[in-house]
């Protein structure tokens, strides 16, 4: 069952330098790697990247990552302004981060000699990539706060997001919520009782008049 | 009855057609899955360890099998028949199958 956030707790910061600091490499690999695997097209095929679904969460998440570059260079040619790419390292150290498998979160099934899990690195997979395909914001981070272990146990989400310009935040911030709430109603059994969602990061486009007069 | 080898061997093709499985991945321990797939991509060979991990225990035969699903159906669906093809594979079978774990590691939401 999952819960809705009481209308009265919907925004809530967090410092997302003190949650849980993973030791970075996936499968192996560094997200550098992964990223010179995708300018290959992952020619010639890795099997050590191909058959790690860590790397694979992450190479998607990567995959995103660019897509919102390019649209966001394609407005900023638009607009002849200068481009800016500072808000992308945090979140490229995040997809490496939150890609690892991380806890298991049990599913129930009545065979007494089933276990079946979702890893919670799954789950950040997909709120990221929830959050990801909506127009003019970018997961930041997420973090499950909580023992998801647990089967019953009440958690939250945390997130943290890039917003781009031209959206209501209030608006955008609600729609994340509802997608998010849906996606983990559909893939986990978690009960999750609030979403917290931060605008970490507003992301506008410089304006041309003031790049000109910077000259 | 006993199980032989090829029952175990069929396993990762069974998972592979059961509805809304995406993907199998290796689910062995990572070292030695890093270590096998290194090896075959050096050898230019396809990988020939099974992906279903097949542990032979004092009282059984532990399985567990690692799956990426599509978007289209829960977890909670696509791990239960995974987790009901491989008990009905195995059925009746000496070892008895002790655990089947089932490990959703991926969801592809876009397909």
């Amino acid at each position: 069952m999952t819960e809705r956030t009481p209308a009265n707790r919907r925004f809530f910061a967090f410092d997302v330098d003190s949650t849980e600091q993973e030791q970075a490499g996936l499968n192996g690999h560094t997200i550098e790697q992964l990223s010179d695997y995708l300018d290959r097209e992952r020619m010639p095929a890795d099997p050590g990247i191909d058959d790690s679904p860590d790397c694979e969460i992450a190479l998607r998440g990567l995959e995103r990552l660019r897509r919102a570059q390019r649209s966001l260079l394609e407005r900023d040619l638009e607009r002849e302004s200068r481009r800016d790419d500072s808000w992308v390292s945090p979140i490229l150290n995040n997809i490496s981060l939150e890609a690892h498998a991380g806890r298991e979160i049990p599913l129930t099934h009545p065979s007494p000699i089933a276990r079946l899990v979702v890893t919670e690195g799954a789950v950040r997979g997909m709120l990221r990539e929830t959050g990801d395909r909506m127009q003019n914001v970018f997961v930041g981070r997420c973090v499950l706060v909580g023992d998801v272990s647990v089967p019953g146990a009440p958690i939250s989400i945390r997130v943290d997001v890039t917003v781009f310009p031209g959206e209501n935040i209030p608006r955008l911030a609600d729609q994340l919520r509802d997608a998010m709430y849906a996606t983990l109603s559909k893939y986990t059994e978690l009960v999750v009782v609030a979403i917290d969602i931060t605008v970490s990061d507003l992301h506008s486009l410089p304006d041309a008049s003031a790049h000109e007069q910077e000259k | 009855m006993t199980t032989d080898a090829s029952s175990f061997d069929q396993l990762d093709v069974l998972v592979r057609r059961v509805s809304g499985v995406a993907m199998l991945y290796p689910a062995g321990s990572v070292i030695a899955t890093v270590l096998s797939a290194t090896l075959d991509a050096v050898a230019h060979r396809v990988p020939a360890a099974p992906l279903v991990h097949i542990e032979q225990r004092a009282d059984g035969v532990r399985v567990t099998a690692r799956i990426g699903i599509g978007a289209a159906e829960s977890s909670s669906d696509v791990s239960g028949r995974v987790h009901d093809a491989i008990a009905a594979h195995l059925e009746g079978g000496n070892p008895p199958v002790v655990q089947i774990v089932v490990i959703v590691a991926s969801v592809w939401l876009n397909g």
